[in-house]
């Protein structure tokens, strides 16, 4: 078989992509037309808006897939991601002892970033040293990661202004519509290639799929899964980063049901909850979907509460469409 | 007088293996009636029949003469048949009360549970099997022994007059197996028939008046335990084996020859090893030698195979590997002095079901299939097949799944996972296990040729024809303890049998 046949035939077995095609033709069909004629879902500007959007959840999710493929879940996502912006502006805030803002910057960003894999790795720790169910260390994490965010910015906003300082040359910087999409689609390629391509990716499938065998195969169980981790929370932190940009502040508030929103792009794309079986390219799938819907339907005016009542019914919809009957 | 129960005819077929074939069974009130045979017989698929967990094929059921139907658990326990299953189904997180009055048609069912009830219902069970703790007390406080006797209490209480039990003395020490047959004798007395699932000859001689033996599904005959001795029980067991008797003849050639190479260094040297089931087990490992293990259900067969890949927790003795002392604490670490373990269960601890073929092969030495860091499917695709020709291992695809192949492909599919992580000592945990004969034909080759190619091969394996096939020495283990050796010269089906019975030692 020829690669691309094999490609090919990859494709087609991700039938995420059949419901991302039938949305977006929803969406041409029902999308409001401008003044010149042309339909406004179609303009450049809005299609790079979705994918600005989703941009920040895709991250998270990248990151979450992994997790998921092991048979796991991480609740604390959407915690780390507020710790992060928080950390990023209080770094951006302080006094910087030496000069040019570049090296603040990447301090800056390199503490918060860093922190989210911290965490991450001691929910990884928990899970695989004291075999505490993943369910359970992460809601923990959850709850304590965002105590960490609020007592350390004494539950306030830091806000980025937008002069000429650090903080706001960072902001203008890191909210470019390029630099969010451009980094997204750059982490997505990587873990692309991590996941389908390396002997990581390999022993975190077969430990979703079997974790029993894998231990008779002498998989590096432990090690595997705290890296799991730490890489999703590394991935909230990064989130975090681009997030602070975006919204000119560091809030140790936001984030709060982040990790439902990239739980729901996994399984969407077709990931198994219970690991061992999905795909990064699957995910990418997953988070279009969302992002199309909730661009059709804030196009369509569609009242916000709505909005969530039509993606409830999307993600069971899509779930199904791509439930297989098991092998036995 | 009719008897008190009769199973006649019984059949059942699993895909395309026959359980029991016209098996049958006569029970007379107040008798203690061994069921016994070899690992696979039958005994406990004969058993989960009449209790109504299995349903036949063919046969019938008569109760007091009288045609029953039997089609769940429920009827059985209507008809006054309980059984107390090998593995107890008991609920940990209830009390001991709440067990025995669950799913009891005995025990009148209210919207609410009266506890005080429940307690004045189970009490004079619990007097009646000895068991002195209160009916309140959690089911999780209490050894397996006395949980034993709670399913016991439970039989008695749904007014059973036929008691299986299925190896009930399996996970019981010395002082608990006495207590439960002073029950049964009790019970006996009573006019309750017990059904003693077993194949250890001295309890089923100190219990038993009557044993039923079955051999491949079906009867080989009846007879009164007091009039007989455990050497004629195991010879029943065993059967004619003159088909056998010339396929390992034929076989004792080649042996010979791998004897001659044995003479060297032992490879893997176990003195005293002991764990939570093992005890004070020693062996020599030589290279290109096939070492045998023979043992019951339950003997330390598996136990072996995971003490030495880093699986069960070694408490005393020592494992040398070439002369030099090891310490396998973890599968990872075995796997890295060349240790490498075939497990008996190849959904559970094998294949990635969901996993492809090629990736199911190349897992355990995947950092060889590498290219500039990336995995590559060519060099995995040039490892394995030669491996999987090798193996006559039949697949749509490399890419179709572990878990689309049959039985035999799949274990195929992880005994080239070893091949291909090539450790120099192999465990090989029962590996033609419910596969079909033309792929246990191709795995016995495979072992010959590990043998030929110099490696160490350790066979564990419920199959006696097997282990005479392949082995060049044969190990006999009951209850975790070494109780025989043979060479393949001196070793006969009666021989290992009778050691791995413990007839020997029942002998009067």
């Amino acid at each position: 078989m020829k690669p691309w046949a094999a490609a090919a035939d990859r494709l087609r077995e991700l039938k995420g992509l059949m419901a991302l095609a039938g949305i977006v033709l929803l969406a041409i069909a029902i999308s409001p037309v401008a003044p010149d004629g042309s339909r406004i879902f179609l303009q450049a500007g809005n299609l790079t808006d979705i994918l600005r959007q989703i941009s920040l959840i895709g991250i998270v999710s990248l990151g979450m897939t992994l997790v998921i493929l092991t048979g796991g879940i991480d609740l604390s996502v959407g915690s780390t991601l507020a710790l992060s912006t928080s950390l990023v502006a209080m770094g951006l805030t302080r006094a910087w002892p030496g000069s040019g803002y570049a090296p603040h910057i990447l301090y800056a960003i390199a503490a918060a970033t860093l922190a989210g894999g911290l965490a991450g790795a001691v929910n990884g720790a928990a899970i695989a040293g004291i075999e505490i169910q993943p369910f359970i260390v992460t809601l923990a994490s959850m709850i304590g990661i965002r105590g960490l965010a609020k007592w350390l910015t004494n539950n306030a906003n830091i806000d980025i202004g937008f002069g000429r300082d650090v903080a706001a040359e960072f902001a203008a910087v890191f909210r470019q519509k390029p630099l969010v999409i451009g980094s997204y689609a750059v982490l997505a390629a990587v873990f692309w290639v991590l996941l389908s391509r390396t002997v990581f990716g390999r022993h975190v499938r077969a430990i979703g799929d079997n974790e029993t065998a894998a231990r008779y195969a002498g998989l590096p169980i432990r090690r595997v899964k705290i890296v799991v981790y730490a890489l999703a929370g590394l991935l909230a932190g990064f989130a975090g980063v681009l997030y602070a940009a975006e919204n000119h502040q560091g809030n140790p508030n936001v984030g709060v049901a982040y990790e439902l929103d990239a739980i729901a792009a996994v399984v969407i794309g077709g990931t198994r909850l219970a690991g061992g079986k999905g795909s990064i390219a699957g995910t990418i799938v997953g988070t279009l979907i969302m992002g199309v819907l909730t661009n059709m339907l804030r196009l369509g005016n569609v009242d916000s509460n709505v909005e969530m009542m039509v993606k409830a019914v999307i993600i069971v919809l899509a779930v199904a469409i791509q439930r297989q009957r098991s092998v036995d | 007088m009719p008897d008190l129960l009769r199973a006649e005819g019984i059949g059942k077929r699993y895909g395309g293996v026959c359980a029991l074939r016209n098996a049958s069974l006569a029970l007379a009130a107040g008798e203690a009636h061994a069921l016994v045979g070899e690992n696979g017989a039958g005994k406990s698929t004969l058993a989960k029949v009449i209790a109504g967990s299995v349903r036949p094929d063919a046969g019938r059921i008569l109760i007091d003469g009288e045609p029953a139907s039997i089609r769940n658990p429920l009827d059985a326990q209507r008809l006054g048949i309980g059984i107390i299953y090998q593995e107890l189904d008991l609920f940990p997180h209830l009390s001991i009360g709440e067990n025995i009055v669950v799913g009891n048609l005995s025990f009148p069912e209210t919207a609410l549970v009266d506890f005080r009830k429940v307690d004045d219902f189970c009490r004079p069970f619990l007097e009646r099997v000895g068991l002195r703790r209160r009916p309140r007390e959690l089911l999780s406080r209490l050894s397996i022994g006395q949980a034993q006797l709670v399913a016991l209490a439970r039989a008695l209480s749904m007014r059973a007059r036929v008691i299986l039990m299925d190896e009930p003395t399996s996970s019981l020490g010395e002082d608990a197996a006495g207590r439960l047959f002073r029950t049964i004798r009790e019970l006996t007395q009573s006019g309750v028939a017990i059904v003693y699932v077993s194949h250890k000859m001295d309890e089923i001689f100190r219990v038993c008046g009557r044993a039923t033996v079955l051999r491949d599904g079906g009867n080989v005959g009846t007879l009164e335990v007091p009039k007989s001795t455990p050497d004629a029980l195991v010879r029943m067991m065993v059967g004619q084996v003159g088909n056998l008797r010339a396929d390992w003849q034929s076989a004792r050639a080649a042996v010979a020859n791998r004897r001659a190479d044995c003479q060297s260094a032992p490879l893997l040297s176990v003195s005293g090893l002991t764990t939570r089931k093992l005890h004070n087990v020693s062996f020599d490992l030589r290279s290109g030698e096939v070492l045998g293990i023979a043992g019951l259900v339950g003997a330390g067969r598996s136990e072996l195979g995971a003490a030495l890949f880093g699986l069960a927790r070694v408490r005393a003795g020592e494992i040398r590997l070439r002369g030099v002392p090891i310490e396998p604490k973890s599968p990872a670490a075995a796997m890295r002095h060349g240790i490498g373990l075939l497990p008996e269960d190849r959904k559970l601890q094998g294949l990635m079901m969901d996993m492809s073929v090629l990736e199911n092969g190349a897992l355990a030495a995947c950092r060889g299939m590498r290219r500039f860091g990336f995995l590559s499917a060519e060099r995995e695709r040039r490892a394995l097949d030669p491996l999987y020709r090798q193996l006559g291992l039949k697949c749509a695809s490399f890419s179709a799944p572990a878990g689309s192949l049959s039985g035999g492909n799949q274990q195929k599919a992880l005994l080239a996972r070893w091949l291909l992580a090539d450790p120099g000592v192999l465990f090989l945990d029962d590996p033609a296990r419910g596969i079909d004969v033309g792929a246990k034909q191709d795995i016995y080759r495979i072992i010959g040729a590990l043998a030929a190619a110099g490696k160490g091969v350790i066979l564990a394996s419920s199959e006696l024809p097997e282990l005479l096939r392949c082995s060049s020495r044969i190990l006999v283990l009951a209850d975790g303890r070494v109780t025989a050796a043979y060479d393949a010269a001196e070793a006969t089906p009666e021989r290992i049998m009778a050691a791995a019975t413990g007839a020997a030692e029942a002998r009067p």
